[in-house]
Formats: C-alpha cells, sequence, structure tokens
C-alpha cells in the first residue's frame, strides 16, 4: 500500500512540473554575448555617435524581444533574436570607432595645413 | 460543373500560396543589397576577411531561405547577415581614415624635418653673414686707426666735436702770401694722402686759416686759395673729389696771439677735417 502510495505521489509531481512546462515558464537563455556587446558599445560612446545611436538602440530593443520570448517559453526564437541584437552592437561598435578614426584623420590633416600654412 | 469551378479555385489558391512562400523575406533583399554595396566598395581590398565572414553570414540566409523560406531564423539570420555587411563596410571606411590619419602623421613629420632643416641653413647663412660683417667692420676699424696713428706721426692730430683734426703748419706747405704748394709740402702732403686712402669713405674738409696780417678779404682768398690747392693735391693722390671739400676760414679762427710772431706762424695753418659720420 505504502509503495502504492509513493508511486502515485511520484507521478502527480511528474504531471505537476510537465504541466508547469506547458505553460510557458521562463526558460534560460545565454544571453552573454549580445549583453556584453551592448555594453561595450554604451562604453565607447554609440549612443553620442549619430550613426551608430540607432543600432544601440535596435540592439537594446531586441535584448529586451528576447528577453520576453524566452519568459514565454519560445527559447529557440529568443536566441535567434538575440543574435539580431549581437549584431546591432557590434555594428555600433564599429560604427563609433569609425567616426573617432574620421575625427583623427580629420585632425592630422588639419595639423599639416596649419603647418604648411604657418611656415609659407 | 461545380467540381471543376472548385478545382480552378484550389489550383489559384495553390499558385499564389506558392508564389507567396518563395519570395524572399525583406530582410534577405536588405541583406543581398548590403552585400552588393560593401563588396563594390572599398571592403574587397582594405578588410577582405570581414567581407569574407559577410559572404559567408550571406550564403547560410540564402540556405536557411531555401530550407524554411517563412521562418523567423531565416529572417533573423539574413539581418544578421545584412549587418555584418554593414560591418564590413564600416571597417573599410576605418581602415581607409586610419591610413590616411597615418599618411597625414608622414606628412607632418617630413614637413618638420624640411622647416627645421631650412631653419638651420637659414641660421647657419645668418650666421656667417653677421660674422663677415663683424670680420669687415673690424676690418674697417683697424684701417681706420691705423691711418690715424699714421697721421699722428706726419701732423698734429686731435679728436674734435666736427671730427678728427689733422692741422699742417701753413709754413711747411707755402711760402709767405702764396697758395702754391712748396716741393717739401708735396712729400707731407703725400704722406698724409695715403693715410687718408686708407679709410677713404670719409668725408673730408680742408680748412685753409691765416694769421691776421693784411686785410681779411685779402686773408680770406688766400686761405680759400691755399685750401683749394690741398684739396687738388689730395684728389690727385686717388681720393675721391665728391668727399673732399675746400673752405677759406681766413683770420677768423685763430689758435694762438697774433701779436707774436710764433703765434700768427701757429695761425697760418691747413687744417683737414675727417667727419666721423662716414659719406
Amino acid at each position: 500500500m505504502k509503495h502504492i502510495k509513493k508511486a502515485m505521489l511520484a507521478v502527480l509531481v511528474l504531471f505537476a512540473a510537465a504541466f508547469a512546462g506547458c505553460g510557458g515558464s521562463p526558460e534560460a537563455i545565454n544571453q552573454e554575448a549580445s549583453t556584453s556587446a551592448i555594453r561595450a558599445a554604451q562604453e565607447v560612446g554609440a549612443s553620442e555617435v549619430p550613426s551608430a545611436s540607432l543600432y544601440l538602440q535596435l540592439a537594446e530593443e531586441e535584448l529586451e524581444k528576447a528577453k520576453v520570448l524566452a519568459a514565454n517559453g519560445n527559447k529557440e526564437q529568443a536566441e535567434s533574436m538575440l543574435l539580431r541584437a549581437q549584431a546591432d552592437a557590434e555594428l555600433a561598435i564599429i560604427l563609433s570607432h569609425g567616426d573617432a578614426d574620421k575625427t583623427e584623420a580629420t585632425a592630422a590633416l588639419e595639423r599639416v595645413k596649419t603647418l604648411r600654412q604657418d611656415n609659407n | 460543373m461545380k467540381l471543376i469551378k472548385y478545382l480552378l479555385i484550389v489550383a489559384y489558391v495553390g499558385v499564389l500560396v506558392s508564389c507567396s512562400a518563395s519570395a524572399p523575406p525583406k530582410e534577405l533583399n536588405n541583406a543581398r543589397q548590403a552585400y552588393q554595396q560593401a563588396s563594390m566598395g572599398q571592403a574587397a581590398k582594405l578588410v577582405p576577411a570581414e567581407l569574407h565572414k559577410a559572404q559567408v553570414a550571406l550564403a547560410v540566409a540564402e540556405q536557411s531561405f531555401k530550407d524554411d523560406p517563412d521562418s523567423y531564423k531565416t529572417k533573423d539570420l539574413a539581418y544578421v547577415a545584412d549587418r555584418k555587411s554593414k560591418m564590413a563596410e564600416g571597417l573599410a571606411h576605418s581602415a581607409a581614415e586610419k591610413a590616411a590619419t597615418e599618411k597625414a602623421n608622414n606628412d607632418f613629420q617630413a614637413t618638420q624635418t624640411e622647416i627645421l632643416k631650412d631653419t638651420k641653413e637659414d641660421l647657419a647663412a645668418s650666421e656667417k653673414d653677421a660674422m663677415l660683417k663683424a670680420e669687415k667692420l673690424a676690418s674697417e676699424k683697424k684701417a681706420r686707426l691705423d691711418a690715424e696713428a699714421a697721421l699722428a706721426k706726419l701732423a698734429a692730430v686731435k679728436e674734435e666735436e666736427r671730427g678728427l683734426v689733422i692741422t699742417l703748419s701753413g709754413s711747411v706747405l707755402f711760402a709767405s702770401d702764396k697758395s702754391v704748394l712748396l716741393p717739401a709740402a708735396q712729400d707731407r702732403l703725400n704722406q698724409v694722402s695715403e693715410a687718408l686712402l686708407a679709410a677713404k669713405e670719409r668725408k673730408l674738409t680742408v680748412e685753409g686759416h691765416t694769421d691776421s696780417q693784411g686785410t681779411s678779404n685779402y686773408n680770406q682768398q688766400l686761405s680759400l686759395d691755399r685750401a683749394n690747392a690741398v684739396r687738388s693735391y689730395i684728389i690727385s693722390r686717388g681720393y675721391p673729389s665728391d668727399l673732399i671739400y675746400a673752405q677759406g676760414i681766413g683770420e677768423d679762427r685763430p689758435v694762438a696771439d697774433n701779436n707774436s710772431a710764433e703765434g700768427r706762424a701757429n695761425n697760418r695753418r691747413v687744417e683737414i677735417v675727417i667727419d666721423r659720420t662716414g659719406k
């Protein structure tokens, strides 16, 4: 009799677990790569660079979408969305660096021009 | 009849469904366009590895489109491929800007080196010029001092406000009441001229002076004639005529008492004034 009770309890636990899974409980997704990329984009000042700020914003929105998808149990779709977030954040970083490179090149050319003007 | 109509509708819907399923999503169109743009720009030359990554990402998206055209996965992979192409393009721009910066920095360095070289050359030329000028000035000063020393041996020489004054005794130069140079005077004037020629850029004034015997007008004329005689002689020895002037002072500026024979002898004289200021 005891054995039967134990078996029934185990079956109940399993059912409960299965029921909870079907109800869309949050699933763990690996957001590390996209989160790191977004943080890096923020640190290089992407939000202050006109050409990069849009992509940073998209990346942040996509990260939030991925979290919602994961919370609804759509793990695969969430992970796919994270790829978008990571790509946008990486693009924001590259465009921010590009802006800095352009500024540096302009300054270097100006220095040469000034030097030549001052010595003519 | 109804059956035929039904079959036609089913076939039409089937065609529509198959057409809509094969149309690529906008993400894939964007990705194709982005890759084309990147591959036609500087990326192929400057960042070929990044362009290759974009190409691979696009190929993965295309394969996913073939396998599962409408899936979120296809759209996300195409989206990522689009970004990879944009990254390649962005990195190519950065590489071009970095190359421009490096070139500008090299130009700056080269220009600075050139300016430094020119400045050193200018400085060296200035120093050489200054040295030559200093040498010339020293040489001129030495010539003048030598001339003055030589003159001091030949006649009385004194420094006055109007210049250096060489006084030659009238009795050495002229016979009494005459304005023609004595033969002995010519030797003395030769020596004086030689000394003067050592510094012949100076303006000279030859002044004739007499004692107070005779009329003032006569003495004035006699002193002028004597000054002119000395002037002509010095010119004949090579002194520039436009730098030497003659002036008759007469009896107006005695240096001694006209009441004694010795005083009158001292008053009869010719003075050569060397201007200190040059031409």
